[in-house]
């Protein structure tokens, strides 16, 4: 079932969403977008580019609580896995597809209950980009542009109004309860492909090669000299690591309430880039130069998440690039790899 | 589906093996039982202070009932567990990891060579195949440690030598005057043994350096690569393959690990 809404019936729909679930969207902040618990429907931008962080991050959030323990009696810990109806809207399709694939990675046995209570109780709002956000994206190379499932409602602006496809039950209810749709008609339809045609046209290739390739031609070139390069660039921060919407490596800590009795065991984001992710207690780091650690983080989004999901880990949202302050760019790398293979030939 | 809730248990028996590690027994509360595989590994939480992650050092057969986890005080965490005395509490996860595969070696020749704090996990095999005895052919076993001091097991490993059921060399990298047994790194007590390469399979557990050069002595005896096996101990943070800290390539040592062939740790450019 397709349905359209009105631009102006907007505030109305997020002000319904509201009285079901905690509403979370993009949003200007400073000169950047975030996604954010919002109150009030005017706040949010459908307009944007990309956000800070992923919205996967609301489904896997950092320093979320696991357990509350007991100092006095081990037995009385309990385990916290709480999801609370939220609601991602305006969610890009690279991001989209980053979910699908956190989805498939921490339900894969053993499944992790802290996300997946999370991801159950999650609608997802889909939005169509209509053009590359910026010059970094590498979305359209790896066709992660274009989101086929994860979520509930896709919205397309085809100008006045929004094309909505309703893809699930949750999504239905949502539209069935909310007065502002009306059933798409012939020519919303005829509108949204024209949005659609004249959307192709503004995504160019980043990439130079067949990307199918890619993930091969990374395994020849594992003892390439781009990793020493890049690494020697690399400060490490973790930057790219925090702000990728398929990195889910973390550490687990304990707090202790200031009454001594009474705690908590949380799980922090933690990422493959700093010093001393490697690190065992005998002192020995099994990844310490950054140059490691950066072909780790390629091959992991590119050979090892492909391997074992059958598709790239890098969706293509160019956030690691942005936010890189040595200025490393995956698609630098994947292009020095591509082209490395072009003159080997 | 997965949580992060360990198992409460209770601490049975504290044991003082050299100056920096500590042989604890611990017993699953309500009668649960651990069930594990030798080279499996728990991983230990105290609340307020963290987990880690321990090898276990018991032969499964007694696993019903209790188990026993050899420590070194290193860090935060294990040095809190030195701090612990019998009947304290502690939780437990696990086990994890794959194990020694034990089904595919009955009636061969084992080699196991332990390096230092290798030989507390490698105990579990040790004890397993001793108590099995019958399902193997010889049985040799190379230890080292840095110094006489540094030994572990002490007693265990002395039973072992008068044991005409296993052939047992001990070295240590640095002797002291009492010292009778032999002397330097533990590559040199291969000069001592004769192996039939065709059905012999080899444990390998040690400090990251150690593995390449005692995998070269393997190999130069003509053992096959499929039949060496090594247990890589990475930090495991999780014990589930998820968050990253064991990852060595494509493969998540804590799931897919920590016992590895080096057939299949040779493609692992990572892994050695």
């Amino acid at each position: 079932m397709d349905v359209t809404i009105e631009y102006h019936h907007i505030d109305r729909f997020i002000r319904c969403l509201l009285s079901h679930y905690d509403v979370i969207a993009p949003l200007a902040k400073e000169d950047r977008f975030i996604f954010d618990r919002i109150e009030d429907p005017a706040a949010v931008s459908p307009q944007y580019d990309t956000t800070l962080l992923p919205p996967v991050k609301w489904i896997y959030p950092n320093n979320e609580v696991l357990l509350e323990f007991d100092l006095r009696d081990i037995t009385k810990a309990e385990v916290i896995a709480q999801g609370r109806p939220q609601a991602l809207t305006f969610v890009h399709p690279c991001d989209i597809n980053a979910i699908n694939l956190m989805d498939e990675v921490l339900a894969e046995e053993p499944s992790d209950a802290n996300y997946l209570t999370r991801r159950r109780s999650t609608v997802i709002i889909g939005y169509e980009c209509l053009g590359p956000c910026k010059e970094n994206h590498l979305c359209f190379d790896k066709g992660y542009h274009i989101a086929y499932k994860g979520f509930d409602l896709f919205f397309t602006d085809i100008g006045g109004r929004y094309y909505v496809h309703v893809a699930t039950e949750a999504g239905r209810e949502i539209v069935e309860e909310d007065g502002s749709f009306k059933k798409a008609a012939y020519d919303d339809w005829v509108d949204l492909m024209k949005a659609r045609a004249e959307r192709k046209k503004g995504f160019k290739k980043v990439i130079r090669g067949d990307l199918e390739m890619l993930s091969h031609h990374l395994k020849e070139a594992y003892h390439n000299e781009i990793w020493d390069i890049e690494g020697k660039k690399c400060l490490s921060c973790g930057a790219c690591v925090i702000v990728c919407p398929t990195c889910y490596c973390f550490d687990v800590s304990d707090e202790i309430c200031p009454d001594m009795e009474k705690g908590v065991r949380t799980r922090r984001w933690d990422g493959c880039q700093l010093r001393g992710f490697c690190k065992v207690a005998s002192g020995e780091n099994f990844r310490k130069d950054a140059a490691e650690r950066v072909r780790h983080r390629v091959f992991k989004k590119e050979v090892y998440l492909k391997k074992r999901f059958g598709r790239s880990g890098c969706v293509g949202c160019g956030r690691c690039i942005d936010y890189c302050i040595a200025k490393i760019s995956i698609i630098d790398i994947f292009n020095h790899v591509m082209d490395r293979v072009r003159e080997n030939v | 589906m997965f949580n992060f809730l360990p198992m409460p248990a209770t601490v049975i028996d504290v044991r003082q093996l050299t100056d920096k590690e500590r042989l604890f027994t611990i017993r699953l509360d309500h009668g649960r039982s651990l069930r594990h595989r030798p080279c499996q590994f728990v991983l230990i939480s105290l609340f307020g202070i963290g987990e880690a992650p321990i090898s276990i050092s018991s032969p499964p057969v007694d696993s019903g009932k209790t188990f026993e986890l050899c420590i070194r005080s290193m860090g935060n965490l294990t040095n809190a567990m030195h701090k612990l005395s019998v009947n304290d509490k502690i939780g437990i996860r696990g086990p994890y990891g794959n194990g020694f595969p034990i089904e595919k070696i009955g009636g061969k020749d084992i080699l196991i060579v332990a390096g230092g704090l290798g030989l507390a996990p490698l105990r579990s095999l040790i004890k397993h195949v001793l108590q099995e005895r019958g399902r193997y052919k010889r049985v040799i076993l190379l230890i080292g440690a840095k110094k006489p001091g540094d030994l572990l097991f002490r007693e265990e490993v002395s039973e072992w030598e008068r044991d005409p059921a296993i052939e047992t060399h001990i070295t240590v990298d640095a002797a002291d005057p009492s010292w009778t047994r032999h002397v330097g790194v533990i590559t040199g007590l291969f000069r001592h043994i004769s192996i039939d390469p065709l059905k012999t399979i080899a444990a390998i557990v040690g400090p990251p350096v150690m593995y390449r050069f005692v995998i070269r002595e393997i190999l130069a005896k003509g053992v096959f690569e499929g039949n060496i096996y090594l247990d890589l101990e990475r930090r495991m943070r999780c014990g589930i393959g998820k968050c990253g800290h064991c990852q060595i390539n494509g493969i998540y040592l804590c799931q897919n690990g920590p016992v590895l062939s080096y057939l299949e740790a040779r493609k692992l450019q990572e892994a050695l």
